[in-house]
């Protein structure tokens, strides 16, 4: 299976803090890898840097497309977005909440729809061609809120939904982008068992239906250990242990890190 | 109810009381009034006493009112009852409020007080109808909206008396001009959210009103601008005898002259340039421009996220609103034929902020409302004189108690997938 994403020494400072310490590591297409450790382990960090809001001290990354690469510093703020991508969630639900789920959905798409509509003077024109586009968007959103079992709710305040259909609405409109890399950040926080059984089948079928690779960081080892194809450990910073789940399940080192060591 | 909650509120009324007398005492009870040489107290203490009984009188009854918790009071009811009918029948409410707008200049008990008061009411629905677009839609508090308001009337000022064009020509210099300076105040303010940006937004409306004091030389300084060309009938001018060669309003229709012609005239036109900007607003909020705004109001984080250009987006915003302010500050030139920097002062700002948010952020119709009845309200007050802004802060802060969220706080989706359910 062919590298989507490779991270090269990634070093990340805050002052004198090292919270991120040349780490390297590469994702695959289709494949789920996730990313664990303590609290404090610099998870989110690797999130932050990947997607644009923090600018990596050192390193580099890559993400691979068929034969060419494009580094992912080179894009900040809403580029990484637009134009290399790379999607993310929040491990704070972060959804426009006084605004409807299908409009949530829309706002995804807003650069295809705002090309589509002129920038807006085909749309204030009402033109057939946006009208027939912004039918499309409507339809991809309806194809998504099917595979979360929420088209009835479609036209609800999304601040409305329970917690565990927020956290799935959130995925799927970081889905309507249609990224290349997929970045989740703790999307089983606060769910509870059955919820988290069918996130992972949501983002089994990701993983297997749509070209996407998924980074997921996770707590909830029911769901890590479940889904994930590769696993990267991490604790303060480094990288202490990387391998396929049942690896990391009995690996000495990743024990020790949750755990602690018998002195 | 009990005897013991009787006597409570009773207690609690007479503190009130005390502090109202402590309050009253000073500022109602001892009047200075200069008599020969010196300076001299009067004391009236019957008006301080009457103060205070009022307000030991008004607390008591709140207290029994909600001692008995019976919450709907007979002021919650009305507003619930006016909110019920104006959200299930949002629409047949615009269309009567529309015809009623169109027909008000012939209705038999309008007359010239009337037209301009219904002129001015418009005027600030315009300017709040524009500035819903930045703080009602995008979420950005402008606190200065008042600077593009001048920028548009200097525009159509500076340009009709320098040039000589027509008012037609001027509207959209005036309105491109304070879209440009709209791009010019959000530059600096990108980075800004919340109160941050509300003190340099109010900064800048300051800026521009000292700018329009002191460059003399252009602006004509605090003197104003005057002799600013009146609108005309398309070509046909307002006038009792028209210059050689031109026909006027009343001689082409055959009419008796009269100064009305010209005050329905302008009438209409704010009533259009208003409908123009509510139908472009409504229209934009269902394009994906109008949904990043809303959006980026939501979530600016999640908004970059998702590879929205929140850069571009506040612009836009900024623009386009600063653009109808523009529309509405040359409507006010070419009706009043003088302006000066006076005009254009913070209070202006003040009130068309408070127009939008007692209007429920982002609420066309509560706009129109708030309009009605801020506007409304200070001017049947105005035999008051000073006292009439305590009529505009009493109507505040009665719309606050009872509709903390503005008079119509209900938002519609923009797109519906299941259609209108009603």
């Amino acid at each position: 299976m062919s590298n989507l994403l490779s991270v090269e020494n990634l070093t990340m400072k805050f002052g004198g803090l090292t919270a991120i310490d040349d780490l390297s590591f590469d994702a695959k297409n289709n494949q789920i890898t996730s990313i664990i450790g303590p609290n404090g382990a610099g998870k989110t960090t690797v999130f932050n840097c990947l997607t644009g809001f923090y600018k990596p001290t050192n390193g580099q990354m890559f993400l691979h497309k068929e034969d060419s690469k494009i580094s992912l510093r080179k894009y900040t703020d809403f580029k990484i977005a637009y134009v290399a991508k790379v999607a993310r969630t929040f491990q704070n639900i972060r959804l426009f909440p006084a605004m409807s789920v299908l409009e949530n959905l829309l706002v995804a798409q807003h650069n295809e729809l705002m090309v589509a509509s002129g920038y807006s003077l085909f749309g204030l024109l009402n033109l057939k061609s946006y009208r027939d586009k912004e039918q499309l968007a409507v339809d991809k959103a309806k194809y998504w809120l099917d595979i979360i079992g929420l088209t009835h709710r479609a036209d609800d305040n999304a601040g409305d939904l329970p917690y565990g259909d927020q956290r799935k609405l959130e995925i799927v409109r970081a889905m309507c982008i249609e990224p290349r890399l997929l970045c989740l950040d703790e999307p089983a926080a606060g769910l509870n068992p059955k919820e988290s059984a069918e996130l992972n089948k949501l983002l089994k079928f990701i993983k297997t239906e749509k070209q996407t690779g998924i980074l997921l960081i996770e707590h909830d080892m029911s769901v890590v250990m479940g889904i994930s194809d590769h696993v990267v450990v991490l604790n303060y910073g480094k990288k202490i242990f990387e391998g396929t789940a049942d690896q990391t399940k009995n690996s000495k080192e990743v024990i020790e890190a949750y755990l602690g060591v018998d002195e | 109810m009990e005897k013991k909650d009787i006597i409570q509120s009773f207690k609690d009324s007479l503190f009130t009381g005390l502090i109202a007398l402590a309050l009253f005492g000073p500022i109602v009870g001892l009047r200075t009034a200069s008599k020969g040489e010196g300076l001299f107290i009067t004391p009236q203490w019957g008006i301080v006493f009457l103060l205070v009984g009022l307000c030991i009188l008004g607390r008591f009854l709140i207290n029994l009112n909600s001692a008995r918790k019976t919450e709907i009071t007979f002021f919650s009811k009305f507003t619930s009852k006016f909110s019920a009918i104006t959200k299930d029948k949002a629409k047949h409410f615009a269309i009567t409020a529309i015809l009623f707008a169109v027909v008000f200049p012939f209705l038999p008990f309008t007359d010239r007080y009337f037209m301009d008061v219904a002129i001015m009411i418009l005027t600030y629905i315009m300017l709040g109808w524009g500035l819903n677009i930045v703080v009602g839609l995008a979420g950005l508090l402008d606190l200065g909206y008042v600077a593009f308001y001048a920028v548009g009337a200097y525009s159509y000022a500076l340009i009709a008396t320098t040039f000589g064009w027509s008012f037609w020509i001027c509207l959209p210099l005036a309105g491109v001009f304070a879209a440009f300076f709209g791009i010019l105040l959000g530059f600096p303010v990108l980075r800004l959210r919340g109160d941050y940006l509300a003190i340099v937004t109010l900064g800048f409306g300051e800026i521009i009103r000292i700018i329009l004091i002191n460059w003399y030389e252009v602006t004509n300084g605090p003197d104003g601008i005057t002799g600013i060309p009146r609108p005309s009938f398309f070509g046909l001018p307002f006038k009792r005898s028209p210059d050689e060669g031109e026909t006027s309003f009343h001689l082409f229709f055959n009419l008796e002259y009269s100064t009305m012609h010209r005050i329905i005239f302008l009438y209409y036109l704010i009533l259009v340039l208003a409908l123009i900007t509510n139908y472009f607003t409504l229209k934009i909020r269902k394009l994906p421009v109008g949904r990043a705004w809303e959006a980026l109001r939501e979530d600016e984080i999640a908004c970059k996220s998702l590879g929205v250009n929140p850069t571009n987006t506040k612009l836009t915003a900024f623009a386009i609103g600063a653009m109808f302010g523009g529309f509405a500050g040359s409507f006010f030139a070419t009706r009043q034929a003088f302006i000066s920097p006076e005009s254009f002062t913070f209070i202006e700002s003040a009130i068309i902020v408070a127009i939008v948010v007692l209007g429920g952020m982002g609420s066309q119709t509560g706009v129109v409302l708030a309009s009605i009845f801020l506007i409304g309200i200070t001017e049947m007050f105005r035999d008051l004189e000073q006292f009439r802004m305590i009529a505009f802060g009493g109507a505040m802060v009665l719309i606050m108690v009872f509709k903390p969220k503005g008079i119509l706080a209900n938002r519609k989706p923009t797109i519906l997938m299941h259609g209108d359910k009603k």
